[in-house]
């Protein structure tokens, strides 16, 4: 115990990781900034997926994030617009009609919508 | 009547030249028509008796009832663009009926939410009462 304090006095011990990390997760919310309210895309996988899921011609099972809406669901051109029109209502976005057309797939839509300022 | 129709340009001639204009017409006015929806569902009440999704279900089922118009040869006389403009043009006009609440409450839930079959309308007063009954109410005959 003695030679235990005795090493400590001349020691310097770092501060263990747990510690370390907590405080670094901490630092990353910043009360006061409004630019912290974007989506994590983990957040905004999960929202795709379930509009994709509750969609009735679609077999939830079948659902990935990475499924293209006509190769790998079977649904034809109308229902990728009206899915596309269901992610603009869950995200509260306006997609303009140019963009529209290029959100094809699963990944395309999560990705449009991650990197949208305005969702939400 | 004009001056509401004038607001709402995206279904109006000059016809589409060919077909790949007037499927992307069809999708502008499909757009529209989503986009309109919470007007809609404010309009006439319709917040407890269908959700926004549903009612977007039963505009494409109604849209995918004219999919079948895309056979030129079928309509050797009319090329088939002009026919879908057509179809486009009365669909622009219903939805500006609906939207200046020109129609009322029954007719809309008349004729997409009950029409298509979303939700079912369960007569509460027929229930329990005999198959005879039932059958008498539906048709005259068996």
């Amino acid at each position: 115990m003695a030679l235990r304090t005795a090493v400590l006095r001349h020691l310097r011990v770092p501060v263990t990781g747990s510690n370390q990390s907590q405080i670094g997760f901490l630092g990353s919310i910043r009360a006061f900034s409004s630019h912290d309210d974007h989506l994590s895309k983990q957040e905004v996988v999960d929202r795709v997926l379930d509009v994709v899921k509750c969609f009735p011609k679609v077999d939830p099972a079948k659902v990935t994030p990475d499924v293209h809406f006509q190769k790998d669901l079977g649904l034809d051109s109308l229902d990728t617009v009206e899915i596309v029109m269901a992610i603009e209502e869950e995200f509260k976005l306006e997609i303009p009609d140019k963009e529209a057309e290029k959100v094809d797939s699963c990944p395309l839509a999560i990705e449009y919508v991650f990197n949208h300022p305005m969702s939400s | 009547m004009a001056a509401p129709f004038t607001l709402r340009k995206i279904g109006v001639p000059p016809n589409s030249a060919n077909l790949t204009e007037a499927r992307r017409r069809v999708f502008d006015f499909f757009r529209a028509a989503c986009r309109s929806l919470p007007t809609v569902m404010d309009i006439y009440n319709l917040q407890d008796v269908v959700a926004p999704s549903q009612l977007r279900f039963a505009i494409s089922a109604q849209i995918r009832n004219n999919a079948h118009v895309t056979d030129p040869k079928a309509l050797p006389l009319i090329s088939v663009s002009l026919v879908i403009d057509l179809l486009l043009f009365k669909g622009m006009e219903e939805l500006t009926d609906i939207v200046d609440h020109a129609k009322q409450r029954h007719h809309i839930i008349g004729q997409y939410v009950v029409g298509e079959g979303l939700v079912q309308n369960t007569g509460s007063k027929d229930q329990g009462k005999s198959d005879f009954l039932k059958n008498f109410y539906t048709s005259n005959y068996v």
